[in-house]
């Protein structure tokens, strides 16, 4: 806990670093007030809406502003939906993490038994089949295979809606798109730990101790096979937010993927600003878990 | 262990269970059935590719989102291509001199709050956009000086300068009549989250970025809502708007890649309609200083060489129409002569150049944004192929939008850019204005004191023939020194359900009483 307590002080300067370069990206690459206004606005308009918005400040007025609301919890309003920032983050917040435990529980479901049964039946066809597999549902986009299962389960054979958050059944397309990749990296994983594991001694010993065979891979070997298993689990996490950007927009699913694209695209830069702030935050307590949970599952490591 | 891994794989179900719930957990439309089925439903279904932006109908510029707010917000008068100006609050109105115009209110037109409509409303409404600089379209109404209340129903408007356009101004975008007692008493915030208009329809629920649901408003004064529910939902992937109009999910999809037409028409069940839209794809030219396309040949062979037909048959599948104006038909002064029509002569423009000086061949910058418009990047590289035919080397610059837009705002692009324009006003002034020797000043630098005269007469000509005689002379003088050269109109493609009567409008507004069932 204490060591929880103090990963998570050292984690302040990073997130103030994130707020500075985030400020600087979104103010470089674009005019937000050339974004807002129409084609056919003349310059004094335009000029009016930047002075309104404070856009004609020197670059560090504006970040000491914006720092100084900030640490008052104030991330700004949006200028797209005239309402505060943090708020429409928090708001997308359940379509998110519900897409991506989704996505999760996918890749643990068919990750799990596939890695395993690949290890034991090393170099077998089968375990061609799966390797083989798992490098091609690393390789596919998961934009492109959200697009395909859209074109065939949804349009040609009509199992599952197209697009939207609703039912379960609007869960489940976006939620393979998104957990086929991590399914993939997490099978080669859970392989390559389970096939170093059976060569260990102590399984050598259980097995000679005559224990059967589905006691020695379930109990034993899994158990230590785990370890790395769930570190990657949590290293995912930030592949997942990557995912959902463009798996939320091709599936139209209202989350933090959608809004984020959609500001950047608008630079509407208070949204930008709160969303990447929420997703690093999002990254960083999911590495402190991991590490947590690992120095709890393996008393061997020790962190300074 | 595998005690451990059941019950974390339970802990997940259920969450996951949870976060549905807190979704509503309804079941929405999209259930993959054919799009035949349910052909009676009383609700409507409309995909756009973005939600609407804000109830501020004041602090937007966005179409699509003025497109949803019609249904919620009645103006003063409608602008209907065919009849011209048709009532809609207002019971009559009469321009009383030059800059004075008298309106009389429909009695009896109540907001969805219950709140009477009054000339009050019309007062604080239109001096709001007026006269703060700070909302969007403070630019098309900062031309009104003052509302004054007569009575309930009757109210002038002043306006700075006479204003031939104002009818123009007040059917568009930022024109919705809004509840002053409501807001004042209840605050801004209060109103954009609970928005209240007069219209037909008002909000039932909106969640951002996935669905607008719109109720009939029971005591509405025109004629009885149409449809119990309307559903505007955001889909910004194309292939997936496409693909929900064809599974029946939505019942009119906007804006559908032309590639896909055909995907839709084979489909039994849903069709494909389109039409013209306000929006004109031009090429913007330096007129002036070093630029080679200062010299009005250099001009005239960049407009010759290149075939816009060709573009719209071979990008848009013909869902275009050439044009050598920016004010189309179903404009107030459009000049229907250079519609439909363009002026394509290689050899010309061969000719022309070696005039001009440049028989070995001549370097333009070309800039253009990627991704703005309908095949807005193919557009260009068929056009640089067209200007390298006649020897016309086109350096092209292709900018992401953010990048363009920041670029166009401070004026900073050389010889040509590549743009589409649109036109809310329905009316030549709107078009024209930026090719006034003002306006013009660092991006085409066009000056050319007839055309000058003729623009800043027409702005303040209160005789509506005169003035439409002025615009149209004023675009002749352009389509000949060709400071823009206009490319071609791009039609709005629409995906719809067969169960539907869907004619679209020019202004592109889904006014959903309009789209009725077979």
């Amino acid at each position: 806990m204490k060591y929880f307590v103090k990963s998570l002080i050292k984690t302040i300067p990073v997130l103030f670093l994130i707020t500075l370069i985030v400020f600087i990206l979104v103010r470089v690459t674009g005019d937000p007030v050339s974004l807002m206004i129409s084609e056919t606005a003349t310059d004094e308009e335009r000029e009016a809406l930047r002075e309104s918005l404070g856009y004609n400040d020197p670059l560090y007025t504006q970040y000491f502003d914006y720092m100084g609301n900030l640490i008052k919890g104030d991330f700004g309003n949006s200028h797209r939906y005239e309402t505060d920032a943090l708020n429409l983050v928090i708001e997308r917040l359940p379509a998110t993490i519900e897409l991506a435990i989704a996505s999760m529980i996918i890749a643990i479901i068919v990750s799990v038994p596939l890695g395993i049964m690949s290890a034991i039946k090393r170099n077998s066809f089968f375990d061609l089949f799966i390797t083989g597999g798992a490098v091609l549902g690393k390789a596919m986009p998961n934009f492109w295979l959200g697009i395909m299962m859209i074109l065939f389960l949804a349009v040609n054979l009509e199992m599952f809606p197209v697009s939207g958050r609703g039912s379960l059944l609007h869960l489940v397309l976006p939620a393979i798109a998104l957990g086929t990749g991590i399914a993939a990296e997490m099978t080669r994983l859970i392989r390559s730990s389970m096939l170093e594991i059976l060569e260990q001694d102590f399984i050598r010993t259980a097995r000679s101790k005559g224990l059967r065979e589905a006691i020695v891979v379930n109990i034993h070997a899994f158990r230590n096979a785990l370890i790395p298993v769930i570190t990657i689990t949590a290293l995912q996490t930030s592949t997942l937010i990557g995912g959902t950007l463009i798996t939320e927009t091709v599936f139209a699913w209202p989350g933090i993927g959608q809004l984020l694209i959609q500001a950047v695209n608008l630079r509407d830069m208070a949204v930008v600003q709160a969303a990447v702030f929420i997703i690093a935050i999002a990254v960083i307590l999911s590495n402190l878990i991991a590490d947590s949970v690992y120095r709890l599952l393996d008393p061997r490591i020790k962190y300074d | 262990m595998k005690k451990v891994f059941w019950s974390t794989l339970l802990i997940f179900v259920l969450l996951i269970a949870g976060c549905s719930n807190s979704s509503g957990g309804e079941n929405v439309e999209g259930n993959g059935g054919d799009p035949e089925e349910d052909a009676d439903s009383k609700k409507l279904v409309i995909a756009s590719g973005n939600d609407i932006v804000s109830f501020d109908i004041h602090d937007h510029n966005n179409t699509s989102t003025e497109a949803v707010h019609v249904n919620m917000f009645n103006y003063l008068v409608r602008n209907d291509p065919e009849e011209g100006f048709v009532s809609d609050l207002a019971e009559s109105w009469e321009n009383v001199d030059e800059n004075t115009w008298t309106f009389t209110l429909k009695e009896g037109v109540t907001f969805h709050n219950g709140e009477e409509l009054t000339a009050e409303d019309v007062k604080f409404t239109l001096e709001r956009v007026a006269k703060d600089d700070t909302l969007l379209e403070y630019g098309s109404y900062q031309q009104i000086d003052e509302v004054e209340v007569l009575s309930d129903y009757e109210f002038n408007i002043y306006t700075h300068e006479s204003e031939p356009a104002l009818l123009n101004r007040l059917s568009r975008i930022g024109s919705g009549m809004l509840p002053k007692d409501y807001i004042e008493s209840e605050g801004w915030d209060a109103f954009l989250k609970d928005p209240a208009g007069t219209g037909p329809y008002k909000l039932k629920e909106w969640k951002k970025d996935d669905r607008l649901i719109l109720e009939p408003f029971d005591d509405y004064f025109g004629e009885e809502p149409k449809w119990e529910e309307v559903v505007f939902r955001s889909i910004p992937e194309d292939s997936t708007r496409v693909s929900e109009v064809l599974t029946g999910g939505v019942d009119v999809a906007v804006n559908i890649p032309p590639t896909d037409i055909e995907r839709i028409e084979d489909k039994e069940g849903v069709s494909v309609v389109n039409s013209p839209s306000q929006r004109v794809m031009l090429l913007a030219l330096r007129t002036q200083g070093d630029y080679p396309t200062a010299d009005p040949k250099v001009r005239e062979a960049i407009d010759l060489a290149i075939d816009k037909e060709a573009i719209v048959d071979s990008l848009l599948e013909g869902n275009g129409t050439p044009t050598r104006t920016r004010v189309t038909p179903g404009n107030v002064g459009a000049n229907e002569e250079l519609y439909d029509t363009q002026v394509y002569d290689p050899e010309k423009a061969k000719e022309l150049l070696a005039e001009a000086g440049y028989e070995d061949g001549l370097n333009i910058t070309l800039s253009a944004p990627n991704g703005r418009y309908l095949k807005d990047k193919e557009s260009v590289e068929l056009i640089q192929a067209m200007l390298q035919e006649v020897g016309i080397t086109a350096d092209v610059e292709m900018l992401e939008w953010s990048s363009f837009s920041t670029r166009y705002a401070e004026k900073e692009f050389e010889d040509v850019f590549f743009i589409a324009y649109g036109n809310s006003m329905f009316d030549a002034s709107l078009a024209l204005q930026r090719l006034t020797k003002e306006q013009a000043a660092g991006e085409t630098d066009y000056d050319n004191p007839e055309t000058e005269q003729l623009i800043q007469d027409a702005m303040s000509n209160m005789d509506p023939d005169e003035r439409v005689e002025q615009y149209q002379k004023a675009q002749e003088i352009i389509a000949e020194d060709r400071p823009q050269i206009y490319l071609y109109q791009i039609n709005s493609i629409y995906g719809v359900n067969d169960r539907l009567d869907f004619t679209p409008k020019l202004s592109e507004m889904l006014y959903v009483d309009e789209i009725t069932l077979k």
